[in-house]
């Protein structure tokens, strides 16, 4: 039930995405990396980028840390919650495929089991650059 | 004649709808700049020239976006406030003299500053309706902090605005910026200073900027909204900024007059609208950049022990004064 | 006589009857094993006769036919005092009512192995999700992960709540899979506040975001890779962890850290310290909608992350300690690009103190608000920045001195405010102190080697080892038992200290004064997760974050 990926909405999709930032358990490492992607440094305002409240307002959710039990029924319902198009972005290790914690039972499982995830962003944590490289391929992934 | 040719540009394109959206579009786009430059970062930069297309690449996304109606909503009250809200600021703005008369020609009369506040207020209650329809406690709790914060402040607003009528012996907008060879602000800044002050306030702008989500996590009322109806809720916001701004520069700052050098009238009076609404808007963000946020009952307090008591004192002030001035105002 | 020295003499003077063991194996640590019950007198003693006393911790150990508690205490280095219950009938008399700081830890001790304190006043679960089976103590030797994961359906004192897509808003799903560890426990629920009108009247808390059976994880994997895995404890003070761990294995294993490793360890150290602490002024400001300033001080503390990733490869996990040393060198363009950017920052942050100072607006949200006074801290066994705000000069560099810190010379920073301004203004005046630091130690590194080869198996043993995190003191206990797996190895981060006098700061303030309050006890962020919150007029419940809070769901206006 989305417009078409044409023309003007292409342009306007890939000008303005709404990043919603949802923690899974994370250490908080990659929390702050994406954090500082806010900052002067780094400003990631540039791109039209925004940080967003609610999951209705969103575009892209951002997902750091390993997928807990408790986490997994909330994390679903944000993402029902998004309004298409959507997209995921798994940032961390922990998030591409459970990292550390890989093996313990209080991980639900990898993330892109419970939802598709559309970009990976590795590193432990990642530095904000490398955020910042795959927030640009998110872009051009949008782009088609 | 009420529909001829003129009317409808006027109207619809300029200095009608057409014209104000892309005014609105554009302080969107400069709040952010100016705000970025503020916190030392660039802000919307590679959506056309200096990222001055980015409100409008947001806006389109936007109404590009699936329009979710959640399940437990009050149906008609979440999908007709934000038109709503929206529909009386944008006829608020319709009372404001842009080029020196309103966007509908001579439809000015004695009592429209009145009107503008008024219909201002009501396009508040239409926010607050949204809240209260999305029916989900964090946007019924955002809409009710937007609608006592805004009565609140409404009060000395409307004291204060009476200053420059008092001075004008007009309620009439178009008569109080006829009225300013020198601008009230620097007649009686008193009451320009508290003026913006209860305005930044209104507005929900730091150091009041308590209800309104400016932070990642809290939505207030427009958390249940997405797609087309938040674009208009967004849209509401904005519109409600410029009329702010507006207010102030046709108060205080003399509106629309200024030194006509060549040509057209009309379009040296939109100038000067355009440069003195945005230094206002410049002003507001400053304040609201350099300030942390207080708190709700430091806010309230100081609405009624502070804001208050001083803007009855400088209406009173601007009467005793008012002889005095009667000379440059003429 | 020094403190450490004085608390050792008055307990064998006063206790010879009570103790069973007597152990000093290096400077300030002491090990003494008590008979049973005798533990409460002897840290009433302590308490009574050793100014500034707090308990640090209560580590619990399953010795096979018998659980061993710990109570760690610190006065001027760190008393160890054992006591031993037996595993069938695990009863101990609680010290709560002499030190009601010992709250948290009694009640963790019960929920993971099962330790009941006779006399808590409210012994409830503290770590571990409400419908966790009763009966399954995670820390206990004999339990063990359950085998199946997902179906798991063999074990009948189990319970498997798997509600998909239905999350109840109002109260909270909790998934548990039975039997397992929780690596990343993430509690739905952190504080519960009861509030009247605007007002708080008291808070409780329900933690396990700290806990994620990492120290049951740790006993998998040998020492090496532990300090890996106690990295991951806290994104934002990961070289804390780290330097705690290797100092805890290496008195254990009687290792002779060169003197080289000792300095680079410090000046890691003291960079995470100045990046922790600006990380949480900004974040500060940003709880207090002042965006600009969040904004300055983040980027006024890229220098900082720069320098660390020159030095160890990556800007927050920084994999530089291992036991016995580190792990890798300085080169001496890098101590040069180092002290540049060290400058740098001493400007900038000088000029931050001046804000918290001077700022009006920051002024009005942090004055007055969240107090706690210095008698109550020292009750609840605050540490850190918390501690210092509220006039209690206790610093692990100083009291208890580790790494270099003893030849390196500072200042301890006191503040007697006892407020969230004076709580903030603490760590703007210790990063400068911390850059005074890092400069000293740059410029005075010895030669040498940077690591010590050390074997896996280390020796039978045990071993406390404490360390100034940014956030206060964090205490590592470890106990070996001759292989090159640990026995037992326990953390206790600095915030589950600081959390422990929140229902005391909050009491009788603000909702709306709550994240000014949290943001000056400087949490991790997993805990701005949701807080619920309990009106005692209407029974209503409801949950807010604290940006929520912050952007003041108040539900009754003032007017």
């Amino acid at each position: 039930m989305t417009t078409p990926n044409v023309g003007l909405l292409k342009w306007a999709r890939t000008k303005s995405p709404w990043l919603l930032h949802f923690n899974t358990g994370a250490c908080n490492g990659c929390d702050i990396e994406f954090v500082a992607l806010l900052t002067p440094k780094y400003d990631v305002e540039r791109f039209g980028v925004k940080l967003v409240p609610s999951p209705r307002h969103a575009d892209v959710l951002v997902v750091t840390g390993p997928v807990t039990k408790q986490c997994k029924p909330r994390l679903e319902m944000i993402y029902q919650q998004m309004p298409s198009p959507k997209f995921v972005v798994a940032v961390g290790a922990c998030a591409c495929s459970g990292g550390i914690f890989k093996d313990c039972y209080g991980v639900s499982g990898r993330l892109d089991e419970i939802i598709p995830v559309d970009v990976y962003i590795p590193g432990c944590p990642p530095k904000p650059e490398a955020i910042l490289q795959g927030v640009a391929m998110l872009l051009e992934k949008l782009k088609g | 004649m009420a529909f001829d040719l003129i009317f409808i540009v006027r109207t619809l394109v300029f200095p009608g709808f057409l014209f104000l959206l892309m005014l609105v579009l554009f302080f969107d786009w400069f709040e952010r700049k100016v705000a970025a430059r503020f916190q030392n970062r660039m802000g919307p930069t590679y959506t056309g020239p200096l990222g001055i297309l980015q409100p409008i690449a947001d806006y389109i996304k936007l109404f590009s976006k699936e329009d979710i109606t959640p399940k437990q909503t009050n149906k008609l009250l979440f999908v007709a406030a934000p038109i709503l809200a929206f529909s009386l600021f944008v006829f608020a703005l319709f009372y404001i003299p842009i080029d020196g008369s309103n966007v509908v020609l001579n439809s000015s009369f004695e009592g429209d500053l009145i009107l503008v506040l008024l219909l201002v207020s009501l396009a508040n209650f239409g926010i607050f309706l949204s809240g209260w329809a999305s029916l989900n406690p964090y946007s019924g709790i955002g809409a009710t902090r937007v609608l006592t914060q805004f009565l609140g402040y409404d009060i000395p607003l409307i004291i204060l605005a009476i200053g420059p009528a008092f001075l004008a012996k007009s309620l009439s907008l178009v008569t109080i910026t006829a009225s300013q060879p020198l601008p009230f602000a620097l007649l009686i800044p008193w009451s320009c200073v508290l003026f913006v002050i209860a305005l930044q306030a209104e507005l929900e702008k730091d150091p009041f900027d308590i209800p309104h989500a400016e932070t990642e996590i809290v939505g207030g009322y427009e958390t249940e909204y997405s797609g087309r109806k938040l674009a208009f809720i967004k849209l509401s916001e904005d519109f409600q900024f410029l009329i702010g701004a507006a207010l102030v520069t046709e108060l205080f700052l003399g509106g629309s007059y200024g030194p006509v050098l060549f040509g057209m009238p009309e379009l040296w009076h939109i100038f000067w609208f355009m440069v003195k609404t945005i230094g206002v808007v410049f002003v507001l963000e400053y304040v609201g950049n350099v300030s942390a946020r207080l708190r709700i009952d430091q806010v309230v307090h100081g609405n009624w022990k502070l804001l208050i008591p001083l803007s009855i004192l400088s209406l009173a002030l601007t009467v005793i004064v008012e002889p005095l001035l009667r000379s440059v105002i003429g | 006589m020094n403190k450490f020295e004085n608390a050792v003499e008055i307990l064998k003077n006063n206790l010879a009857d009570a103790i069973i063991e007597f152990r000093v194996p290096k400077p300030r640590k002491a090990y003494i094993l008590l008979k049973p019950e005798r533990h409460r007198d002897a840290i009433s003693l302590l308490l009574k006769h050793v100014e500034d006393t707090e308990l640090s911790t209560i580590t619990g150990t399953d010795l096979g036919n018998e659980i061993e508690l710990n109570y760690h205490m610190a006065c001027g280095g760190t008393v160890t005092l054992k006591n031993r219950v037996s595993r069938e009938k695990p009863v101990i008399r609680t010290i709560t009512d002499i030190l009601p700081g010992a709250n948290l830890y009694e009640r963790e001790v019960f929920d993971l192995l099962g330790v009941i304190f006779d006399g808590h006043p409210n012994l409830k679960r503290l770590m571990l999700p409400d419908n966790w089976p009763k009966g399954q103590y995670p820390l206990r030797r004999d339990w063990e992960p359950h085998a199946n994961q997902e179906s798991g359906s063999n074990s009948e004192e189990s319970s498997q709540t798997e509600s998909a897509g239905e999350l109840d808003d109002a109260g909270s799903i909790i998934n548990v899979v039975m039997g397992p560890q929780h690596p990343v426990l993430h509690e739905p629920e952190r504080f519960t506040f009861k509030v009247d009108g605007e007002t708080v009247v008291d808070a409780e808390m329900r933690l396990g975001y700290v806990h994620r059976g990492i120290e049951k994880a740790a006993e998998r994997m040998m020492y090496f890779q532990d300090v890996f895995l106690v990295e991951r404890i806290c994104g934002i003070c990961n070289a804390a962890h780290t330097t705690c761990f290797c100092q805890a294995v290496e008195d254990i294993g009687n290792v002779e850290t060169p003197p080289r490793a000792l300095y680079l360890r410090t000046i890691i150290h003291e960079l995470n310290r100045v990046h922790s602490h600006l990380l949480l002024l900004g974040v500060a400001g940003h709880l207090l909608g002042f965006e600009a300033l969040f904004q300055h001080v983040w980027r006024d503390r890229e220098p900082i992350m720069d320098i660390v990733e020159r030095i160890t490869g990556n800007r927050l996990m920084s994999g530089f300690n291992t036991i016995g040393g580190v792990r890798r060198d300085i080169a001496p363009s890098i101590v040069e690009k180092a002290r540049k950017n060290v400058e740098e920052v001493r400007k900038r942050a000088k000029f931050y103190k001046t804000v918290f100072e001077e700022d009006l607006t920051l002024r009005l949200r942090t004055e007055g608000v969240g107090v706690l006074s210095k008698s109550d801290a020292l009750k609840f066994c605050v540490e850190g920045p918390v501690a210092r705000g509220s006039g209690i000069a206790v610093d692990v560099r100083k009291d208890d001195p580790y790494a270099a810190y003893e030849e390196i010379p500072f200042n301890v920073i006191c503040y007697k405010e006892c407020d969230t301004w004076a709580r903030l203004m603490v760590r703007a005046e210790e990063v400068l102190e911390s850059l005074d630091i890092i400069d000293y130690a740059l410029s005075h590194i010895p030669g040498g080697r940077l690591r010590v080869r050390v074997q896996r198996k280390i020796p039978e043993g045990e071993a406390v080892s404490r360390v100034e995190a940014p956030r206060g003191e964090l205490i590592h206990y470890v106990k070996s038992d001759g292989t090159a797996y640990p026995y037992r190895v326990k953390v206790r981060s600095p915030t589950l200290a600081n959390l422990v006098a929140f229902p005391e700061i909050i009491r009788g303030a603000y909702i709306a004064d709550i994240p000014a309050v949290i943001g000056s006890l400087d949490p991790c962020f997993s805990c701005t997760d949701r807080m619920v919150f309990l009106d005692t007029q209407n029974g209503q419940r409801w949950h807010w974050s604290l940006d929520e809070i912050n952007n003041s769901k108040n539900r009754n206006g003032l007017i």
